[in-house]
């Protein structure tokens, strides 16, 4: 057999590559510096946001856009997943190329505050005439670290609680008046068994709707623990399980709710899909799932979250803008000065995106209750924000104590309690160590 | 590239360049550093402290990194001999055009074309304990539902039968392109000896295939070991780890937690598992050769 060899002169090979690293170099250096030498300041925003709520978010950075067209200031977004958002964030800050500003959780961030990843934003925000007096107190603390210098870490965008959403088809279909939905969790109970529907001992459709494993039995234990009196950090920080009977009752609430009422089951994958599809009735999730039930014509109404325990609490999620640490400190005020205009113009995110306002002046204009879902659909996570209080441990560890979490240290603990395969004695005790480690570690 | 009077014509290391360069830089130069990083705390944020071999020692007592590996073990028990022999039926009914075999090849090879997360979502949907369709079918047959995917005894099968289906794919097309090298008078000498069918399968077309199903195999067990995807948008690890596989416990502590040196020393205790396996299998596959 015999084959032609292709043979290429040293001098070709060379004029070929000089060819291609110019074909490559030429453009990057005419079009794109030149293009940036003309454009306007474009700041980088990265948002995790992917539900219904995200839409929402991209016309706000579309309104702001619009509104600065010619102004020499632009907002560029690109989305990040949640799960991988501070890790990208962090590689970024490390590489000089960190986004100008993004999305985070009021409490979670104490180790970037630490570590310098988010920076302060108490100067800035005077500097840019942000006002601070407008917000709600509550939701300033929770922007602060005290143990980092207590700095302003966050410009709070929204408030968000969880309370149940309920199948009003299912309701009726069970002669319940949906006017009427109870407060108390022993009714709340009642209603629940009156909904459910099984087949033998097997429930086919939950009249309290869960999951087996993941977010929601743990947001359920962390909410009910608290309303029995169980704390997961003493107030300063030191003392790690307090009231540990507490928490044991409420886990035993949980198993209940599978094993004695029959009114959950396990066997539900994805609590959002069932929701939607008519598997359960009553089911707490936040604001940012409404548009979403709403987009497919749900029956569904808002209520309080019920009263389990003794005092009504319910989980507290706080949304808001952050900024990251630049090595052209200049962009700070830019930066700001965006976060301003977001933050004085979030009247269509606190009503057609999720949760409530933050700011006081919002809060009090006449429309904010027309506006964005019904007030059947909406009041709930507006209302409910005065009780809830069971938000973020703001330590470095603060993660592993977080309620909302389908796979952190808790909810991989108490997944074994759930499934059976772990004694709620033996949890408690392994929850204890942990978050006590947490807290000792600042 | 050696020229006439035996020199080296430089050109050539220009061309090979082209993947040299790129395979150093993303490939081999991470892989170091991340054998470094195992022997480091580091937290990407600040350099990383050297600790020796602390991250070993902890991955070593983790009981949530033994479960994953006894996971790993169990889904390669699962799927390699459900990838191997599947493919090789689906093979063989194609490679002797039984009905339908030409419409049946291209349904043999699509999942592999479509991607691990639409595979993932589809099958959370067919395994839903209440409304899925296996379940539904099961049930006219009088089988019970089964909790596929929310159940400790079961999440690992339900999460394996989705990856069988999504792997099945490039064995099949392996195994039929070695099918059709078996060359014809090995089968026409086996007949006039009297061989039936199912003999000539063992005597003849099983032989001749040792080496494809020894590459099928190899490569199979790595894909396991790698299993990740579908683990993520399946179960995420659920329930109680029953699930969790090497990879997504890795993916967990080093992007969720920033945890990167542990997750480092828990990746090269999984390089170590994969090429043991690999010199194992190897071992027990190669042919033997006759002197």
């Amino acid at each position: 057999m015999t084959t032609t060899r292709w043979r290429w002169s040293r001098r070709q090979t060379l004029g070929a590559a000089a060819g291609f690293a110019a074909a490559n170099a030429v453009p990057w250096y005419l079009s794109g510096r030149a293009v940036h030498a003309q454009s306007p300041t474009e700041i980088v925003h990265w948002s995790w946001l992917a539900a219904s709520d995200g839409e929402v978010w991209a016309r706000m950075i579309d309104a702001f856009n619009a509104a600065h067209q010619g102004k020499g200031l632009q907002i560029k977004m690109e989305l990040v997943p949640e799960e991988q958002f501070m890790t990208k964030v962090q590689a970024a800050v490390v590489t000089g190329k960190a986004p100008d500003f993004g999305w985070g959780t009021a409490g979670m961030r104490a180790k970037q505050a630490k570590d310098g990843v988010i920076v302060p934003l108490d100067e800035v925000a005077v500097q840019v005439g942000l006002d601070l007096a407008d917000f709600d107190e509550f939701a300033l603390q929770q922007s602060r670290y005290p143990q980092y210098g207590n700095g302003l870490f966050m410009v709070p965008m929204d408030l968000m609680s969880l309370q149940p959403l309920v199948n009003t088809d299912h309701l009726q279909e069970a002669g319940l008046d949906p006017d009427a939905f109870p407060e108390d969790g022993a009714a709340v109970l009642d209603w629940a068994q009156k909904t459910t529907k099984r087949d033998g001992d097997t429930v086919t459709r939950s009249g309290i709707l869960m999951t087996g494993s993941g977010v929601h039995p743990t947001v359920t234990w962390g909410i009910v623990a608290a309303q029995m009196g169980f704390q997961r950090a003493s107030p300063d920080l030191k003392t790690a399980a307090v009231n540990p009977e507490a928490g044991l009752a409420a886990m035993q609430f949980v198993l209940d709710l599978f094993d004695k009422h029959k009114v959950a089951t396990r066997d539900v994958t994805d609590r959002y899909k069932a929701f939607g599809t008519g598997q359960g009735t009553i089911f707490w999730t936040g604001p940012w799932t409404l548009n979403g039930y709403m987009q497919q014509n749900l029956p569904f109404r808002a209520y309080l979250f019920p009263k389990f325990g003794e005092k009504r609490v319910t989980y507290f999620e706080q949304g808001g803008l952050e900024l990251y640490q630049q090595q052209d400190k200049g962009r700070y005020e830019a930066t700001m000065q965006a976060v301003k205009w977001l933050s004085d113009n979030s009247f269509l995110w606190t009503t057609e995106g999720r949760g409530a306002s933050p700011r006081k002046s919002i809060l009090s204009r006449p429309d904010y209750k027309t506006a964005g879902p019904p007030w059947d659909k909406r009041g709930a996570f507006v209302d409910g924000m005065a009780f809830a209080t069971e938000g973020e441990i703001p330590v470095q560890a603060g993660p592993d104590f977080t309620i909302y979490s389908g796979g952190n240290f808790l909810a991989k603990t108490l997944e074994g309690v759930w499934a059976g395969m772990t004694k709620p004695e033996e949890a408690m005790a392994r929850i204890q160590e942990q978050w006590q480690k947490g807290l000792d570690a600042g | 590239m050696t020229g006439g009077r035996g020199r080296n014509d430089p050109s050539g290391y220009l061309l090979v360049a082209f993947f040299t360069v790129p395979f150093l830089l993303f490939t081999v130069a991470p892989l170091l550093f991340g054998v470094y990083i195992a022997f480091t705390e580091w937290g990407i944020i600040g350099a990383p402290r050297w600790v020796g071999l602390a991250n070993f020692r902890e991955a070593l007592a983790d009981p949530w990194v033994a479960n994953a590996f006894r996971n790993v073990v169990r889904y390669a028990l699962i799927i390699v001999p459900g990838v191997t022999v599947l493919a090789f039926l689906f093979a063989l009914y194609v490679h002797q055009r039984w009905p339908l075999s030409t419409l049946a090849r291209t349904l043999f090879f699509t999942p592999n074309v479509v991607s691990a997360t639409v595979i993932g979502l589809v099958w959370v949907w067919i395994l839903d304990t209440q409304f899925g369709v296996l379940n539904h079918y099961l049930g006219l047959l009088g089988i019970p539902r089964i909790p596929w995917l929310t159940s400790p005894d079961w999440s690992l099968t339900g999460v394996a039968l989705a990856s069988i289906w999504w792997d099945l794919g490039l064995a099949f097309v392996l195994f039929l392109a070695a099918l059709q090298d078996v060359p014809e008078d090995l089968y026409d000498a086996a007949a006039i000896d009297g061989a039936s069918r199912l003999r000539q399968l063992w005597h003849v077309t099983l032989p001749q295939l040792r080496p494809v199903i020894s590459m099928v195999v190899t490569l199979q067990l790595i894909a396991t070991m790698r299993i990740f995807s579908q683990v993520y948008v399946m179960t995420n690890g659920a329930p109680v780890g029953s699930s969790a596989s090497p990879v997504h416990y890795i993916y967990q502590v080093s992007i969720v937690q920033y945890r990167l040196g542990y997750a480092a020393a828990i990746s090269v205790l999984l390089f170590l598992l994969i090429v043991l396996v690999t010199i194992l299998q190897r071992l027990l596959l190669r042919e033997r050769v006759r002197g």
